[in-house]
């Protein structure tokens, strides 16, 4: 058990090697560029004068919608792309051979291909949250200098308790959405997301002939995954006249192509309406459940596979 | 109560029936890749797997490394079925014109390789030394594997076939694309393996080499195995023999020796004097070491 555990993390951590050898991560570098470029430009276009908070609620959502976005996008891309030519370039270079000729069960390798993915996913994520944090930071500072920059114009707003509560006030509303914890649960719920398409795209790849096989049936599945809760409503939450073939292909579907919508939530957290807890931990749940199954899947056809 | 008979020491590898069928289906057809093969290989024996391309060599190798599935028939290495673990630890392969992590060098693709077959810590490293030592891989240890030449290639993998130390190895076209003084080392290397107990299975095109270390030989053809036995028995002509005399005989001394072999009972017409060829192999090996060409340069690709 333990040397199975090992095999896998060994097969992982090589996976990982070869994301970050081949400079996979250079990716980031461009997603610093847009996120710090996009946010600088934003500011500048700021009038002065304008209510303060309500200017900067809007450039805070800004950065917020357009960080997170960008993490689920650069993210989609980055676990999509790595894992559809995971199979197809060890088959066409013959490496899966010298790794199924030592000691290595057919699940073991599958298993640490995922988890090395997995771990790149982590890391570009954390990382490009890095960035997104500091870009958070820095829309802060500017929306406290401008804040104070307003609240100066008046000579007595130090000593005034009206101009100095309303200061405060307006310095804790920009805090209160530079540094909203929520922002966290949402970055959880995108990666959640991800390694389930990672999961899905491994499963694909396990009997594909190509990656671009691969990387367009994941694609299809993903929005799929998308359209089949308003389907589903349509179909038969609504009753819109649904013969039992139509409920019956939508209730298929929905059982199996994972619900990607309910991850929209993500999108209430950014609007700033509070998400508890338990509803992303349920999601995340729902996400684990999904990804063991593909798993399961993929390995049994992996077994079966010819190479 | 149950009584065990004396179990005989298992063969290194052992087919029955072996047979690998490919299904065309658009072709309606069936590619027999390998048909019914029976064979046997001693604990300790070198067998040499000769055949034309697509003769069914490969597919013997890749079906007892259990990498391909039997259509029918059955395959062990050891006793084991091919596919357990347990047969597996027991098995080094050498895929043919092997391909690594290009981006791993040296060291770590057989600290990768070495990992993978439960070898770790200070064991490995030590062995890691030894095989780089054994295939003489000293100025590709820091190097990625990417700008290895096909010769390195050849002897990384060999290394990391050999890094768990295993008693049995399956070696496809060891010496392909690999220059002559490479590839008699890489024949040299199996002698060693053998001295040291090993079995080996290989194929290659290089028919003398084969001849040069080689006990047993199969050749295959479409699927099948045509031929199989010891070289000994397979190369001797039994109907003649051949006499080495270190001079250049003279049409007299020639004579004198028809004589001699005439009283001796054998018809003179029969008696044929030649001289011994050198291989060419043999010839280019002689040249190149007389100029000290102390082994192959590990060039990068050109």
């Amino acid at each position: 058990m333990i040397s199975s555990l090992n095999r896998i993390i060994v097969i992982g951590r090589n996976t990982l090697t070869e994301a970050v050898r081949q400079k996979v991560l250079n990716v980031l570098l461009i997603f610093s560029l847009v996120l710090v470029g996009s946010s600088v430009t934003v500011s500048q276009l700021a009038t002065p004068g304008l209510d303060s908070a309500g200017l900067f609620d809007a450039q805070i959502k800004f950065v917020k919608d357009f960080g997170c976005g960008a993490i689920g996008l650069f993210g989609f891309f980055i676990a999509l792309l790595s894992t559809a030519q995971l199979i197809p370039q060890e088959l066409h270079n013959r490496t899966i051979y010298t790794i199924l000729a030592k000691p290595v069960r057919r699940s073991e390798f599958l298993l640490g291909k995922f988890f090395g993915i997995v771990l790149l996913v982590a890391l570009c994520v954390a990382l490009m949250s890095l960035a997104f944090a500091a870009a958070l930071y820095w829309q802060e500072l500017q929306g406290l200098q401008a804040t104070e920059a307003i609240y100066s114009q008046n000579p007595n707003w130090h000593t005034d308790p009206v101009l100095a509560n309303a200061y405060n006030h307006d310095v804790q509303q920009i805090i209160l959405q530079t540094r909203d914890p929520q922002l966290i649960e949402a970055i959880l719920l995108i990666f959640a997301k991800l390694i389930m398409t990672t999961a899905i795209a491994l499963l694909i790849s396990t009997f594909a002939t190509s990656s671009i096989f691969t990387i367009i049936t994941t694609f299809m599945i993903y929005l799929i995954g998308h359209l089949e809760s308003t389907a589903r409503e349509f179909w038969l939450a609504g009753g819109a006249n649904a013969s039992i073939w139509q409920s019956g292909l939508v209730g298929f579907i929905s059982l199996l192509i994972p619900d990607m919508n309910s991850f929209t939530i993500v999108d209430e957290i950014l609007a700033g309406n509070k998400v508890p807890w338990s509803h992303a931990l349920n999601l995340m749940g729902y996400a684990d459940v999904y990804i063991v199954v593909l798993l399961a899947v993929s390995i049994v056809i992996f077994n079966y596979r010819e190479i | 109560m149950e009584t065990s008979a004396p179990v005989a020491a298992p063969f290194a590898a052992e087919t029955i029936g072996l047979t690998k069928r490919y299904p065309l289906t658009w072709k309606r057809k069936v590619l027999v890749a390998l048909d019914h093969l029976d064979l046997q290989i001693h604990p300790g024996e070198v067998f040499g797997l000769l055949g034309p391309n697509g003769s069914g060599k490969s597919t013997t190798l890749k079906l007892l490394l259990g990498l391909i599935v039997p259509t029918a028939g059955e395959a062990r290495i050891f006793g084991l079925p091919t596919d357990s673990l347990e047969a597996r630890r027991r098995v080094g392969f050498l895929p043919e014109n092997p391909y690594f992590y290009g981006f791993l060098n040296g060291d770590e693709t057989l600290r990768f390789y070495g990992k993978l077959c439960g070898v770790t810590g200070p064991k490995l490293e030590q062995r890691i030394e030894e095989l780089i030592e054994l295939v003489g891989l000293q100025n590709g240890r820091e190097r990625p594997l990417r700008s290895y030449s096909k010769g390195m290639l050849q002897r990384i993998g060999l290394a990391q076939a050999l890094i768990h130390d295993p008693d049995l190895l399956f070696l496809d076209e060891p010496t392909a694309g690999v220059d002559p003084l490479g590839s008699a080392q890489i024949r040299d290397l199996i002698i060693r393996l053998k001295k040291m107990g090993k079995t080996v299975i290989f194929s290659s095109h290089l028919l003398e080499q084969v001849q040069e270390v080689a006990d047993r030989v199969a050749i295959f053809s479409l699927g099948k195995k045509v031929l199989e036995g010891s070289l000994e028995s397979l190369l001797i002509e039994r109907q003649s023999t051949q006499i080495n005399v270190p001079a250049d005989l003279s049409e007299e001394q020639q004579q004198r020796l028809r004589e001699a072999l005439g009283q001796a009972g054998i018809d003179s017409q029969d008696i044929r004097f030649t001289r011994p060829h050198l291989s060419l192999e043999q010839l280019y090996l002689r040249t190149v070491q007389a100029q000290g060409d102390p082994g192959p340069r590990n060039s990068p690709r050109t």
